[in-house]
């Protein structure tokens, strides 16, 4: 990649959720142009096969049977939620504009 | 006090049966080895109120199993039942699982003791553990150096004999690495081996969790009670029970070993190239055929690594967004900024670059270019390995290219955490069994490790071969000097 500008490090901070402050755009800009340089080899390997490796291992999907088993404590799951109101899990007003 | 975490496993177990000892004595011998090495920094979080609970009532059992009554760590990216764990993250600072990983169950089952969580790099990202939220652990062996990562509070806690088991896990040399700085006996088993629930997961289809303990017996013992198809883990395979330790201390005469040429290149530095040489000799003497080959696309290995490994934590990591567990940026003003900065301030650097690069990798065109390519590759990297499984029995190279660095070099280079794993990365890129077994020290006494890669689900000829080098260079592994008795 010949250059990383500001808007594509904002771009993938946009994708990743991630809030950046002024002063770590050009920090994030020379660290990812990095990472991005050395994932770019890539692009100069030659002579490999069509074939995907999606898991390293060759497993048969065997689903287990779709019975109700044993589940986690409802009470226990809320407890570790920031925010919580009785069962449920609290979050933002969403639909405030 | 005595040293009776020093013993061999079979020596303690013999005490415990013949009640000369309680399983409270080594909980007690554990936590005073905690505080004497406290400056290491191995652990983020201690169990003493239940460990000691958990060993009193082990009084009142019988002891069924060799592992009985062994206290073990457990690294803090495995979920512990009401037991913090952290990841060593700010995001998980307060994190308390309900429920147990499927490797936890089975320790607990065979009545281990669980002492506390170790310390490593944020989410398993790094190579050095300096990226933990709670500050690096140190290397026993000379506390100005990284103990190695990600799994280098594990590696540490071993070293310096605070106890003799502990669980680390292995995405890219995660166990392999810290346990060659470290001068321990460190495992990688075939991915699918273990189930990995309840692992908080960075890099699914390469991440495994594994065995790290001072000598091959052992590790071989403990690999025994963790394997198995667990239902709640897909990929988790389903294989005939085995006794790992079967082919330990069998004669290696004949062995068919193969060294790619790339792992004896100038990548690897003179003195730990020289060591490597010196154990090929030996195994020549002891009557192994060695052969030099080449595996297709090794020397890309780090690249597809970082493709994959980043593309799949984007994905994996997206789960921490504020509201449901974690750290939760207070009072935002909407629920994006609810995540934007529970994310921006829950994070650490590393996480946020591998997050962004690999949200970058999987986005839109991207994934062709960058995500699918790589796939292509690793398959041929896999085959080229399984063709050679067809002649040889392992292949060796060394663990690291260099030893254990300063803790305080390269520290502004993003890329060199990678580099660091350059030799131990094609094992996962494979999914392939590979340990790292300690065969010597540099000249400032730093520990210098071999790597030996066997072909999937044998794990056993890894062991064969481990033990007999083991066994030959009789090493003086513990770092404060004294031999164990």
């Amino acid at each position: 990649m010949d250059k990383l500008t500001r808007e594509q490090v904002m771009h993938v901070a946009y994708l990743a959720r991630i809030n950046l402050e002024e002063d770590d755009i050009e920090k994030y800009r020379v660290q990812l142009k990095k990472l991005i340089d050395d994932i770019d080899k890539i692009k100069d390997i030659k002579n490999y096969d069509e074939e995907l490796l999606i898991s390293p291992i060759e497993h048969n999907t065997n689903l287990r049977e779709d019975v109700v088993g044993q589940m986690l404590d409802y009470k226990e799951v809320i407890k570790n939620a920031p925010n919580s109101n009785g069962n449920f899990v609290e979050v933002p007003v969403m639909i405030n504009e | 006090m005595s040293k009776y975490l020093d013993l061999s496993l079979k020596e303690i177990n013999k005490l415990l049966k013949d009640k000369k000892i309680k399983p409270i004595d080594l909980v007690e011998e554990a936590f005073e080895n905690i505080e004497k090495n406290k400056d290491i920094n191995s652990f983020i979080t201690l169990d003493k109120e239940n460990a000691f609970k958990v060993a009193k009532e082990l009084e009142n059992k019988e002891v069924d199993n060799l592992l009985f009554g062994i206290p073990i760590a457990i690294k803090d990216n495995i979920c512990t039942k009401n037991l913090r764990t952290t990841c060593a993250s700010k995001m998980l600072e307060n994190f308390i699982p309900n429920y147990d990983a499927t490797v936890v169950e089975k320790i607990k089952s065979k009545n281990m003791i669980i002492i506390g969580k170790t310390n490593m790099d944020e989410f398993a990202m790094g190579s050095t553990s300096r990226t933990s939220y709670f500050g690096a652990p140190k290397n026993p062996w000379n506390k100005k150096r990284i103990a190695g990562g990600s799994s280098g509070g594990s590696a540490s806690c071993i070293s310096s004999r605070i106890v003799p088991f502990a669980l680390g896990s292995d995405t890219g040399g995660s166990i392999r690495q810290p346990a060659s700085y470290c001068g321990i006996v460190g495992m990688k088993p075939t991915y699918g081996r273990i189930s990995r629930y309840g692992l908080v997961a960075f890099g699914s289809s390469l991440d495994q969790i594994g065995p790290m303990t001072r000598n091959v017996y052992e590790n071989a013992e403990l690999l025994n009670i963790l394997c198995g198809k667990d239902e709640k883990d897909l990929t988790s395979i389903d294989k005939e029970k085995e006794d790992f330790t079967s082919l330990i201390n069998t004669d290696i005469k004949g062995m068919n070993i193969a060294i790619p040429k790339y792992f004896v290149t100038d990548i690897v530095e003179k003195e730990v190239l020289d060591k490597f040489n010196e154990i090929v000799e030996i195994l020549k003497e002891k009557g192994c055929n060695i052969e030099y080959i080449d595996i297709d696309y090794i020397e890309n290995a780090v690249t597809l690594y970082q493709i994959i490994a980043m593309g799949e934590a984007s994905s994996n990591l997206a789960r921490f967004d504020g509201i449901r567990y974690g750290y939760s940026y207070e009072n935002p003003q909407n629920l994006e900024e609810l995540y934007t900065k529970t994310r921006q301030f829950g994070f650490g650097d590393e996480v946020k670059r591998r997050i962004m690069v690999g949200s970058f990798i999987l986005s839109g065109e991207n994934a062709k270019i960058y995500y699918d390519k790589a796939l292509k590759i690793r398959d041929d990297i896999r085959k080229s390995f399984l063709k050679a499984f067809k002649k040889f029995d392992l292949i060796i190279g060394p663990t690291t290219t260099t030893v254990a660095y300063d803790l305080e070099s390269n520290l502004d280079d993003p890329s060199k955490t990678f580099l660091d794993d350059i030799l131990v990365i094609p094992v996962n890129m494979a999914g392939l069994p590979g340990l790292n077994v300690p065969i010597g020290f540099s000249k400032d006494k730093m520990p210098i490790g071999l790597h030996i890669i066997g072909n999937a689900f044998d794990e056993k000829t890894i062991y064969k071969l481990a033990s007999s080098i083991e066994k030959t260079l009789d090493l003086n592994l513990d770092p404060r000097g004294e031999k164990n008795e």
